[in-house]
């Protein structure tokens, strides 16, 4: 066990910190901040994803014939505290960098890989991801969204729900139903669709925070070539249950513990800057202890993230191990969310641009959003059920 | 970077686990008779006690985390308190003691001669060592010292006292004039937790530990402690774990295992989640002991704190999943929930731990925030 970095790692962290420096706007996240409105912030993530990718900084562990730096695992998580450390913007292509890529890169075609990886690490295509259903959420395998068969040429009916960044994307990967008499995991493919192609109209649906993150995505008579698909037809619940390990995965939750670990400290800057009757907010005993609880359950995430990256590095597959990465993640996080609404005390309820708001009121958006964690990919109650019987062996 | 134990010390773990297995009074249901004296000898022959020894004093000179699963494995295994206290001073003596120290003790910490019980609280004072009363003076060392584990074991008592003004730890010989030992009437009898009185009791040549002044050494035993203790907390949820969820594969009820049972498998998905979280914590603080980085006290709180809780919610969580079995004497779940309760409250509980996180946190904050300004 060693925490410490090797020279060659060092190296990797200060050719990034000295490309940081110059890349970021000046007065970053103290005068500058990102764009208020959706769209405009969307805009802007895709500017820093794009700026990233020019400079190199883009799928730094992704084979470099594919558009990759070919960087180790330990360098990923190098990136990823670098980026913390300077608060860096989150990137719109999380979907393609976390799960299309990944999943291309162990099941594609060379022809699928040479075409798409480039373009989803240089942003040029965003993607976003066909799975659940109004019918088919936890239970996944129950998807009906039909591709039928024709020539050189699948057509695609049906309807996605839940489709995150669909109006911003150029490519979605989704499950569908390729064999309706097979028992319902062995009838499904997992096909790559041109989000352009004809047929494909897309709603908006608001969630609980009033963003528009997410949409219903409808599939009407839609042509996919039979070279888009992922793997064998009928293969597709395997190929799709890999590109959920990798949405519960070590990377994706290095990358949001940033984000929380950069809320936390400035829920603690509030408390020390706010009055609370005649001492500060951060005197409180309470305060305290709900705090430090945050700080710690926060470092796990890291630690977590950290030893499970390990694990792959000694040769450990991947596995029901992202459930546990997941589960905890999720549930810490809005635990420190719930932290910060009772930390703030009565002016809680109070949000951005109110002037009485506590902190900025910055704090009302991100618990509202805290409330997603523990649905999306995969509802805790079903990362409990995968702990339970594959990881445990408990019986079904 | 790797977060990964080597096979060496994954067996070392297997190791002491197999050898504490042998010993089935250790985890007998009744509390009162389950200490086993032999079993010291047994972790000494093994060569425990020589393993954070350097080899210039007839030791192996391993770290911490070389030692982590082997500590634990003595969680696990209910091993009596005295090895986990032993390792902990050996720890303070190779870092902070003077060469002196090193050469008379360490040569007998190795061969399992030396045994070293840590007299650190005390009656009316919280957890904090900074507030002892214990004091060493001309006449020698006097106050009273609580829930010392194995203290009526042990062949040397380091004691958190009051010397010259400042805190440091101070060895007292247990058969010294003017130490009495006293057993407590407690919730875990296999821990030997004794009341400890020092009255004027007399002190060995180079009795303080280290130089007057020279700092660290009882920051370092609370931070080795904390860890110690955290890291034989999560031996003992990571068996509590295995014991629920085998119980809920076999024990059938509505013609099922409960296991099947949503209620059931969920609860030991979430303690899985909650060991696999606490071992994260306590692995990581064992490195930060084993090469003394800055974050060293924080990581050693958080891991305390964390697994702490961690430990008691498992340990309760599987009680409740042996219903009415696990409410018996017989079954001897009982002997986890008391020794568990015994860990959390060594060397500062959750509370305490997460309050020491604070102020180290905030410390970083404003040194960054300095750096930033400057």
């Amino acid at each position: 066990m060693d925490f410490s970095y090797s020279p060659q790692e060092e190296r990797f962290r200060a050719e990034l910190r000295a490309w940081l420096a110059d890349a970021l706007p000046r007065g970053w996240g103290e005068t500058v901040f990102e764009p208020e409105d959706e769209d405009e912030r969307a805009m802007f993530r895709l500017e820093w994803e794009r700026k990233l990718h020019s400079g190199g900084w883009s799928g730094i562990n992704w084979p470099v014939e594919y558009g990759g730096r070919g960087a180790t695992l330990v360098e990923r998580a190098i990136f990823a505290e670098e980026m913390a450390r300077v608060g860096a913007p989150e990137g719109l292509n999380i979907i393609g960098h976390n799960l299309a890529g990944p999943t291309i890169l162990l099941f594609g075609t060379e022809e699928q890989k040479k075409y798409f990886l480039p373009r989803i690490l240089s942003s040029e295509d965003v993607w976003c991801q066909g799975f659940s259903e109004p019918n088919a959420g936890s239970d996944l395998a129950s998807v009906r969204t039909r591709a039928e068969r024709r020539g050189d040429k699948f057509i695609v009916n049906g309807q996605k729900i839940w489709t995150s960044f669909a109006q911003y994307s150029q490519w979605c990967f989704a499950l569908v139903r390729t064999d309706p008499d097979a028992p319902k995991h062995k009838g499904l493919s997992f096909l790559l669709i041109d989000m352009k192609s004809p047929g494909i109209s897309i709603r908006p649906l608001r969630q609980i925070s009033g963003e528009c993150e997410f949409n219903e995505t409808f599939f009407d008579d839609v042509e996919v070539p039979v070279e888009n698909i992922v793997g064998d037809i009928n293969d597709g619940w395997r190929i799709a249950m890999t590109t959920l390990a990798y949405e519960r995965g070590p990377e994706d939750a290095l990358g949001r513990q940033i984000r929380f670990s950069q809320e936390l400290e400035k829920l603690i800057g509030t408390t020390a800057a706010t009055r609370r009757g005649d001492a500060m907010l951060i005197d409180d005993p309470i305060v305290r202890q709900k705090l430090a609880r945050a700080v710690t359950e926060v470092e796990v995430m890291r630690l977590n993230a950290v030893r499970t990256f390990s694990k792959y590095l000694n040769g450990d597959d991947r596995g029901p191990d992202a459930s546990i990465i997941k589960l905890y993640w999720s549930h810490a996080a809005q635990n420190m969310y719930e932290a910060a609404m009772d930390i703030l005390g009565p002016t809680a309820p109070i949000a951005a641009p109110d002037p009485l708001s506590t902190g900025g009121g910055r704090f009302q958006l991100s618990y509202l959003q805290s409330k997603a964690f523990t649905i999306y990919s995969g509802s805790s109650e079903i990362q409990r059920n995968i702990i339970g019987e594959r990881m445990l062996g408990l019986p079904r | 970077m790797n977060f990964g134990f080597n096979e060496e010390q994954k067996s070392l773990g297997e190791t002491v686990a197999a050898l504490l297995a042998d010993f089935p009074a250790l985890t007998t249901p009744d509390p009162a008779e389950a200490r086993d004296p032999a079993v010291w000898r047994a972790l000494a022959d093994l060569g425990l006690f020589a393993l954070l020894v350097p080899e210039a004093h007839g030791g192996v000179g391993l770290t911490l985390v070389d030692v982590a699963l082997a500590i634990e494995a003595l969680g696990a295994g209910l091993a009596p308190p005295i090895a986990a206290s032993t390792l902990i001073a050996t720890d303070i003596i190779v870092r902070e003691g003077t060469a002196q120290q090193q050469a008379s003790l360490l040569p007998r910490i190795a061969t399992g001669d030396l045994r070293i019980a840590l007299a650190v609280m005390e009656n009316g004072q919280g957890y904090d060592p900074g507030a002892v009363q214990t004091v060493m003076g001309g006449n020698g060392i006097t106050g009273s010292k609580i829930l010392v584990p194995d203290a009526d074991v042990a062949d040397l008592l380091l004691v958190v006292a009051r010397v010259d003004g400042r805190v440091g730890l101070v060895l007292v010989a247990h058969d010294a004039r003017g130490v009495s030992i006293r057993h407590h009437a407690d919730i875990d009898p296999s821990s030997g937790l004794c009341e400890v009185t020092l009255d004027g009791a007399a002190l060995m040549d180079g009795a303080v530990i280290g130089h007057a002044g020279s700092g660290d050494a009882v920051t370092r035993l609370m931070d080795a402690g904390a860890i110690v203790y955290a890291g034989m907390a999560m031996g003992m949820a990571g068996r509590m774990l295995d014991t629920a969820v085998d119980y809920a594969k076999t024990r059938v009820q509505f013609g099922q295992p409960i296991g099947a049972f949503q209620s059931i498998k969920h609860r030991c998905a979430d303690m899985a989640v909650a060991v696999e979280a606490g071992r994260s914590a306590a692995y990581y603080a064992f490195w930060t002991a084993a090469e003394n980085v800055p974050d060293r006290s924080r990581a050693a709180s958080m891991a305390k704190a964390y697994c702490g809780e961690v430990a008691r919610d498992v340990c309760n969580e599987t009680v409740q999943i042996h219903g009415g079995m696990g409410f018996t004497w017989e079954l001897g779940l009982h002997r986890f929930l008391r020794r568990t309760k015994v860990l959390e409250h060594g060397f500062g509980n959750h509370v305490w731990h997460y309050e020491r996180i604070m102020v180290e946190t905030l410390a970083v904050q404003s040194a960054v925030e300095a750096a930033r300004a400057a």
